[in-house]
């Protein structure tokens, strides 16, 4: 009964607990975390703690549990999932991989971290993503000459990561200065998927392959094709990372330091918890999540929006965009955002120029080409939310009293019309009258 | 008993002798900064007296010094709870464990009235937890104040009452009413009933603590068991209202055990080996994140370092990768789990094998050289039909005094993965162009594999590629390492690795062109060449790009497949793009406007010459004529034709058709009306005219 009372004073919270990232009410973030083992809630606890101290309710439940769920009434229960459970074949509940897909096709986040011997359930997920894991089970990557130098672990599968995808947006302004140390399996992307990013990959030495068996045939994966730690943003843009490790997100990899093969350098600590919490604020939506408002056109000296524009006329284009900073809207500064003037083709694309505030803008003059044109501003950029913007207007030809009159190469026509004409009167008159 | 312990401990490892080993470390400086980093004050004191009590138990265990300064606050809030009557036994005994930690000022006073209370609590008690809270309570307080009169007069009638609570297999119940048996609850039991047992003011019925400890062997017969031989207890319900993990369940069954056993004589029929799991299971989870979980982790190896059961001593090896160019030491390092020294003991190395091989052990029997400077045994030099590669070493701990065997356990042979590293030594590198038919070489070239040459070969498809080189390893054996791979690169990024074979002592690949055109998908061009070898006991491993060989390879039939697609660079797809502006029609061209302007006189030319040509044949105008009304006919129409012709100058200036077809409309009315008139006048007078 007191269970129905509550359920009944929680119906009309709904709505405000199950959005995905939305501009309008982008805090307040729910994280459902599902485990193989509990124990990871301690040995991974730094990660969690960094999450929780941005403001994220994380929601801990064994994958298996069978009250776990997505949706509840058509809506989500949470923003993100965070799957710590490679070696889960099945969920508990309801969810199973179309719940997964489902929930990110809606604009939900996802964290995927797989582990030698991960399910197939695991591996489905990430092959959804474009991510193909080393179909051998026991294979694990392994690189001879880009180890982490450790005095208990000699078998090089403890890797030394460095080499990172360039892009302050997804990993920070931050440079990350110590390797980021990870173990576990390597995973390929799906040249079909342009959408999948590596983030981490393996040095050109590295390959995937049991270690403790002889090989015989090339292992399917090699070189810095191996990718160790990649991510996705959807065309909706959820965003979706996939780890081959799940050790990397531990305490030990985060507190552990690092010495990598050949290299003099000792560091203190790994690059584990910069790389992976940077890594989350972008999962999570707290950089590179950016919104277009206020888009304005009008003709040169003019303040109000025309239905129609001429041929020739001199316009004003301007946009203002923003950016999520995990609190705010912070104004967006950039060089390169561009907007097209759009008939089939682009007949004029731009770059706008900035006040570093936020208002982007630019002046051009509309091309010779009568047809249904279009302002649109595409903005793709690695690691940050694509903005789509268009917007329609018609551009019309020269009415027929807009040309230009009395042309002086004319005046010779002119001149003949006209002297006719007197002539014709002279005529007339004479003609009439003449005796 | 305790020779049968050891025995059937010896017989049980040398069973599991055969499973996966791993090292255990014991506690170090790595949790004593964790500790500080965990146990951080808000404000000057930790947020309730159970956090102060374990962040304060934690520095104590691990013997932290600059611990932060909240003895005043917390005192206060001790007293606090201690005073008030609302407190419950949960909060008394929190309280009282903080005391017995910072050893406030308390009055006796409050301490008799507390000691009444809980005795009530006590008497008349039917839940376990209430049980657990006062009788700890009442030890806490025995040990504080020692004139207060703690002692229990039916402690007989207690025991019974709480071991009424228990299970058949060990496990206990929180209250009578609940038919739930939790093994944490056990845990709480036996700490309870070793307070009855220190509390009793008579000796409690031997039977009873014989049942007991048997109970307690039954609920470790429900021990769980990981793969790298760590034993530890689960909740079985998960139901319960608070769920514990194995975590603080093992931590509560530890402390009940521990507590126990140091309250009653004779031993507890346990296997020194599950003890020593158990501690292989707290020191197995490392650093923990939470408080809580640290807490218990270190509270439990506390009492783990001081039972009366068995102490566990752990081997350990600070390095497990040992270098044989560099000649390092094995050093094993044996410590009880907080890592203080162990008695006097002798490590032997009984065997090593090849990891993977069953083969027998590849050294004899010896015992480790003592350093007590370090504490560390040595075994100086390896010996030497040691070569480099994983093996499996298996050590056993000898106690020097027999005393101490009874007291410690050491688990028997502990085996432990070692990795013996080397530089490996290259030689008879050479790559060699062979003429396919013959096999008669064409180009040969030594290459030396650890210097910076490159080679530059060329070769076509009729033609072989031949890699050979030999590996030996520092005790001078042939050497195959895991990854041994070369890799051609087409310009175009197309990559194709081979797994260079090994034929009895040298590394021989032969790349057969014509067999492989298919495969290369026709591409004739550079390719770089790239040879990696590697393994986790190679300490020079080489990732060398030895050359480039120029293939010229037939043309491509239709059907042959073509190569993969590579995948986009993200760099470039993300870019910018270029700028596009438009390219306006050009306006036509247009002459000077003096050229219009001189025709524009060419045109008016033939109008001069018109008049000049009326004036000239002496154009007149008598025909005009003289009557009033005709006058008025033929003005009007002159000026009709002026308006009409205005009408166009009009039409051209400013006005539209319509207007423009509008007035010529009324004009031509007008200008038909006097236009006949005038003409009908000049025709009429011509009459006459011709007439007269």
């Amino acid at each position: 009964m007191s269970k129905l009372h509550l359920f009944l004073t929680l119906i009309p919270l709904l709505p405000f607990l199950c959005t995905s990232f939305s501009p309008e009410n982008p805090s307040s973030r729910r994280v459902l975390v599902l485990f193989d083992d509990l124990a990871l809630k301690s040995s991974h606890s730094l990660y969690f703690k960094s999450l929780q101290s941005r403001g994220f309710e994380l929601d801990f439940k064994l994958s298996d549990d069978p009250k776990i769920g997505l949706q509840r009434y058509g809506q989500y229960l949470y923003d993100g999932l965070i799957l710590f459970c490679p070696t889960t074949e099945r969920f508990g509940g309801s969810i199973d991989l179309t719940a997964i897909l489902d929930f990110v096709d809606s604009g939900h986040d996802l964290i995927v971290a797989a582990d030698t011997n991960a399910s197939d359930l695991i591996r489905e997920i990430s092959t959804e993503c474009g991510v193909d894991f080393d179909e051998d089970p026991a294979a694990l990557v392994t690189d001879h000459t880009k180890y982490a130098v450790s005095e208990t672990d000699g078998d090089h599968t403890l890797l030394a990561g460095d080499d990172f995808i360039e892009s302050n947006v997804i990993l920070g302004s931050k440079k990350i200065e110590a390797p980021v140390l990870f173990q576990g399996i390597g995973h390929s992307l799906s040249p079909t998927n342009n959408l999948v990013l590596k983030v981490l990959s393996a040095s050109p030495s590295a390959y995937s392959a049991n270690p403790n068996s002889k090989l015989s045939n090339p292992p399917s994966l090699t070189g810095s094709a191996i990718s160790l730690v990649s991510i996705l943003q959807a065309r909706n843009n959820a965003r979706i990372l996939i780890s081959g490790s799940l050790s990397m997100f531990s305490n030990r990899f985060f507190r552990s330091g690092v010495r990598k093969a050949g290299s003099p350098t000792k560091y203190e600590k790994s690059g584990n918890e910069q790389f992976l919490t940077e890594l989350s604020k972008w999962v999570f939506h707290e950089r590179g999540h950016l919104k277009a408002v206020n888009v304005q056109h009008h003709k040169a000296g003019e303040a109000n929006e025309p239905a129609m524009y001429r041929i020739n006329d001199d316009l004003e284009y301007s946009v203002e965009i923003f950016e999520w900073s995990g609190r705010s809207w912070e104004p967006f500064v950039a060089d390169d955002v561009q907007v097209q003037f759009y008939m089939m083709s682009p007949y004029v694309l731009k770059t706008l120029s900035t006040d570093k505030k936020g208002h982007y803008f630019t002046a051009f003059k509309v091309p010779d080409v009568y047809g249904v044109f279009q302002f649109k501003l595409e903005y793709q950029r690695l690691g940050y939310t694509s903005l789509s913007l268009s917007k329609q207007i018609p551009v019309r030809p020269y009415r027929h009293n807009e040309y230009e009159r009395f042309i002086p190469a004319a005046y010779p026509y002119y001149g003949a019309a006209f002297s006719m004409m007197a002539g014709f009167f002279m005529f007339t008159a004479v003609h009439l009258f003449n005796k | 008993m305790a020779r049968n312990l050891v025995g059937s401990l010896v017989l049980v490892l040398a069973i599991s002798l055969c499973e996966a080993a791993s090292i255990f470390q014991p506690i170090s400086e790595s949790h004593r900064s964790a500790a500080l980093e965990l146990f951080t004050p808000a404000d000057g004191s930790f947020g309730s007296l159970e956090e102060t009590y374990e962040a304060l138990r934690t520095f104590g265990i691990l013997g932290i010094q600059k611990k932060p300064d909240i003895g005043t606050g917390s005192c206060q809030s001790v007293s606090e709870t201690l005073e008030s009557s609302s407190s419950t036994t949960k909060d008394l005994f929190f309280a009282l464990k903080v005391n017995s930690i910072l050893e406030c000022k308390i009055d006796e006073a409050i301490f008799q009235d507390i000691t009444s209370r809980l005795k009530a609590v006590v008497n008349d008690g039917n839940s376990l937890l209430d049980f657990y809270y006062s009788i700890s309570s009442l030890v806490l307080i025995k040990d504080q104040n020692s004139r207060v009169d703690v002692l229990l007069g039916d402690a007989d009638g207690i025991f019974r009452s709480i071991k009424a609570l228990s299970q058949s297999d060990g496990r206990w119940r929180y209250s009578s009413s609940n038919p739930e048996s939790s093994t944490y609850a056990a845990g709480l039991a036996l700490e309870a009933l070793a307070g009855v047992i220190s509390l009793a003011s008579s000796e409690i019925d031997h039977s009873l603590i014989v049942t007991l400890k048997n109970d307690i062997v039954k609920l470790f017969d429900s021990i769980e068991k990981y793969d790298d031989g760590s034993f530890y207890f689960d909740e079985k319900l998960v139901d319960a209202r608070e769920h514990h993990g194995p975590l603080s369940t093992t931590s509560a069954v530890i402390r009940g055990l521990t507590a126990f056993a140091s309250v009653t004589s004779g031993t507890i029929n346990l296997s020194g080996n599950k003890i020593l799991g158990l501690a292989k299971f707290f020191l197995g989870i490392g650093i923990p994140g939470n408080s809580k979980d640290f807490f218990n982790q270190i509270d439990s190896l506390a009492c783990l370092e001081s039972n009366r059961v068995s102490v566990p001593l752990i081997l350990s090896l600070p390095a497990t990768v040992l270098s044989l160019t560099k000649k390092d030491q094995l050093k094993v390092k044996v410590d009880t789990v907080l890592g203080s020294s162990a008695p006097p003991l002798t490590v032997k190395l009984m065997q090593a094998f090849i990891s993977g091989s069953k083969d027998s052990s590849v050294i004899e029997t010896q015992e480790l050289r003592f350093d007590p400077e370090n504490a560390v045994h040595l075994l100086d030099v390896l010996p030497k039909s040691v070569d480099v590669g994983n093996y499996i070493f298996v050590f056993e701990i000898v106690l020097h005094d027999s005393v101490d065997k009874k007291v410690y356990t050491t688990g028997g042979q502990t085996q432990v993965p070692l990795f013996v590293t080397g530089v490996i030594k290259t030689d008879n590198a050479e790559i060699a162009v062979l003429d396919s038919d013959l096999g008669s070489i064409e180009t040969q070239k030594k290459l030396d594999l650890a210097g910076e040459t490159s080679v530059s070969l060329s070769a076509n498809h009729l033609q072989k590629l031949r890699l050979s080189f030999q590996l030996t390893t520092p005790r001078g054996k042939f050497f195959k390492p895991h990854q041994v791979f070369l890799k051609l690169r087409h310009e175009t990024e197309v990559e194709h690795i081979f797994v260079v074979g090994n034929s009895g002592k040298q590394f021989e690949i032969i790349l057969d062109f014509l067999g492989l055109v298919e495969k290369f998908f026709y591409l004739s061009g550079q390719y770089d060449i790239q040879l990696t070898v590697g393994d986790a006991v190679m300490e020079n491993s080489i990732l060398r790009a030895v050359g480039h060989v120029e293939l010229d390879l037939p043309e491509a039939p239709e059907k042959a497949p073509h190569p993969p697609a590579r995948p986009v660079d993200p760099y470039s797809r993300y870019g910018p793009k270029a700028e596009i502006t438009h390219i306006f029609r050009a306006p036509e061209k247009r002459p000077p406007k003096e050229l219009s302007l001189a025709f524009l006189g060419l045109t008016l030319l033939p109008f001069v010459g018109f008049l000049i040509g009326l004036l000239h044949i002496g154009v007149n105008l008598k025909n005009f004529p003289t009557s009033a009304v005709p006058v008025t006919f033929a003005i009007l129409f002159h000026l009709g034709i002026a308006a009409v012709l205005l009408l166009y100058a009009l039409f051209w200036l400013k006005w539209d058709l319509f207007t423009t077809l509008k007035t010529l409309g009324f004009l031509g009315a007008f200008l038909m009306f006097v236009g006949h008139r005038t003409l009908s006048h000049l025709a009429s007078t011509s009459a006459k005219l011709k007439s007269a």
